[in-house]
């Protein structure tokens, strides 16, 4: 029987084993360049869907993920490059500074929603810009941070690096499939129902004893996180870190990907991302106003399928599948005597 | 005569320059349901507000079983048992009927589990069934919320208040856009809750008021006008007054008084 589970179930299936062939099945039909913007894909996906944690599950607008990003880079960019710690280290080190810094702009900026919040959040992530852009002895400035590639390191037995390309996608591949993993346990559970309690009515949530401010934290805390994590993969894919990706054009992109993908579905984020990146490399080629492409497609997606584009998919097959249950049981009652 | 369930002493709010509740100093004994009536305006919601911690007292004291409760926070209110319904209602739109009972269900729990799948917990959903056949919504179990009429909604929230097991429960207008039949149900509901549970319930219907309630206190412009049981209020002569610029409510006094 193909109800709407089972059809998800296949198709997560196949899409994690497409996921798994890219690096052999990409360069056979496309190129092997399209193998990195995969792999570039999976970390803004995880950009993407740390805004669609907080916009999507717990009904907070941040427009300033983009600083989370940027504390994960540069925690693994000052870690291998002034610090000299080795991989595990550095990349430890981006997600605690992101976390750390996610908790401390949280306090303040949960306390307000809506319009304030998302300005609040943004003001953060622009104070941090400038201070990143004006200590150049730490960040690098606008030239950013480049670093070598981080040494070898070994999971298991198993050595590894970034310089063997296979390696490095796989790698991005596993990190990013647990951090949707997590989040999809996250959004079954308890605590999940709780964020989207308080998306729903957040007086309502505290008049049946949620603590809306302290949960809202936590998942400022997670959203911090996933940026984090994204952050310092992407540092370690490109070898460097700049103060541009704290800028807040970065955040309000994740935010259109989320939106357009489909906020407060998992997998909304993937698809947003997705569209616009290829959107991005098919088009910016051949045209340099590619934005307008952007613009137009955003503006579509959003009066045509306001539940964005997963949103809409979810909505048809429901639809289809109560057809079809309407149809079997009329089929049954007629074969009735 | 038991302990004050819910005691207020010198409570005021203001909102600008109009008092909307005037030290305003209760006193509702447990083992009993109050009914707090008086015209539009009177301070009836503020003062629930007030309770249950969406509003700040400008000055006064609120004492829930002798602990002073005056300035915590709603989810604070909330966890030491007092659970309220709102006048106009207020549910979760977006999550089904049973999972809006489920969450409330959970609220209430210390530590909620970050990973464990929510439709792992049997416990939970066997009290999410239960109580929607109490209150006869099983059939609407899987709808969102938000697409129920005005009449399941209160229904809805009233389920949310008895799966959060309150010691006190303040219900604000609960019958108010129920059709006749919801309407019997919800009274029904109520008094069977009275037996257990302390009640508090603003009503403007005064057949309900004149059916369910053990004690009425009469509120007008923010302070008691007159309390007392059933009998006693519907021959108050200030009542009557009170109620004069409205005369549909009149007739409600009329009809309680020779039913
Ligand atoms: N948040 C608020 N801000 C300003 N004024 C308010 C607010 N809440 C209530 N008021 C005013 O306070 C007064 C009391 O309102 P309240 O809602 O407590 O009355 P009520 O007795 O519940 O009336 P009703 O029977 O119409 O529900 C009214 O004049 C109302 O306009
Ligand atoms: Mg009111």
């Amino acid at each position: 029987m193909m109800t709407p589970a089972v059809i998800a179930r296949v198709m997560l299936i196949a899409f994690g084993a497409f996921l798994v062939a890219v690096p052999w099945l990409i360069p056979v039909i496309l190129n092997k360049f399209w193998v990195s913007v995969i792999a570039e894909i999976m970390i803004w996906s995880l950009f993407a869907a740390s805004v669609n944690l907080l916009f999507g599950y717990i009904g907070l607008l941040s427009f300033g993920q983009a600083l989370y990003f940027g504390f994960g880079m540069y925690g693994v960019a000052i870690g291998v490059a002034t610090l000299g710690l080795s991989f595990w280290p550095a990349f430890g080190l981006g997600i605690v500074a992101s976390i750390a810094i996610a908790l401390v702009s949280g306090i303040f900026a949960v306390r307000l929603t809506w319009h304030y919040f998302a300005i609040i959040t943004v003001v953060f992530s622009l104070i941090f810009y400038f201070f990143a852009v004006s200590v150049k002895p730490l960040t690098g400035g606008d030239d950013g941070i480049n670093f070598a590639l981080p040494p070898t390191f070994s999971i298991g037995g198993v050595t590894g690096s970034f310089s063997d390309a296979n390696f490095q996608y796989f790698f991005i591949l596993a990190t990013v499939a647990l951090c949707f993993f997590l989040m999809h346990r996250v959004i079954r559970s308890p605590l999940g129902k709780a964020f989207v309690a308080i998306r729903d009515n957040d007086v309502r949530a505290a008049l049946i004893g949620l603590n809306v401010y302290q949960l809202r934290l936590i998942a400022f805390v997670m959203a911090g996180f996933l940026a984090g994590v994204a952050g310092a993969l992407f540092a370690f894919f490109g070898r460097y870190a700049s103060a541009s990706y704290m800028f807040y054009h970065v955040s309000g992109e994740a935010v259109v990907w989320a939106i357009v993908g489909g906020a407060g579905t998992l997998f909304g984020p993937v698809v947003g991302t997705t569209l616009f990146i290829v959107i991005r490399e098919i088009v910016s080629t051949h045209w340099e106003h590619h934005a307008f492409i952007v613009g137009a497609v955003a503006i579509l997606v959003v009066i045509f399928a306001p539940k964005g584009l997963v949103g809409l998919w979810n909505a048809e097959l429901a639809r289809w599948s109560e057809r079809t249950n309407d149809a079997s049981v009329k089929t049954k009652l007629r074969t009735e005597p | 005569m038991t302990e004050a369930v819910l005691r207020t002493e010198n409570l005021t709010k203001r909102f600008g320059g109009l008092t909307a509740v005037d030290n305003l100093s209760l006193n509702l004994p447990g083992r009993r349901l109050h009914a707090i009536i008086g015209p539009n305006g009177a301070g009836k919601t503020t003062f629930f507000n007030l309770v249950s911690g969406l509003l700040a007292a400008d000055s006064g004291r609120v004492f829930f079983q002798g602990r002073d409760i005056t300035g915590l926070k709603p989810h604070e209110v909330s966890r030491l048992g007092i659970k309220r319904t709102m006048q106009i209602k207020s549910v979760f739109p977006q999550l089904s009927v049973a999972e809006n009972l489920w969450v409330t269900r959970h609220a209430t729990k210390r530590v909620l589990h970050p990973f464990r799948a929510a439709s792992s917990d049997l416990e939970t959903r066997e009290r999410v069934e239960h109580t929607l056949e109490q209150i006869g919504l099983t059939a609407l179990a899987q709808r969102p919320a938000g697409t129920l009429s005005y009449g399941d909604v209160a229904l809805l929230e009233i389920g949310m208040a008895v799966i959060s097991e309150p010691r006190l429960l303040l219900l604000d207008e609960p019958t108010c856009g129920m059709s006749p039949a919801e309407t019997e149900r919800a009274v029904a509901k109520i008094k069977q809750l009275a037996r257990t549970i302390d009640i508090v319930i603003i009503e403007h219907d005064m057949s309900v008021v004149f059916e369910i309630a053990d004690d009425i206190t009469v509120m007008a412009q923010g302070g008691i006008l007159a309390s007392g049981n059933p009998d006693e209020i519907s021959g108050d002569e200030r009542v009557r007054e009170a109620y004069l610029g409205r005369p549909e409510d009149e007739d409600y006094v009329e009809e309680a008084i020779h039913a």
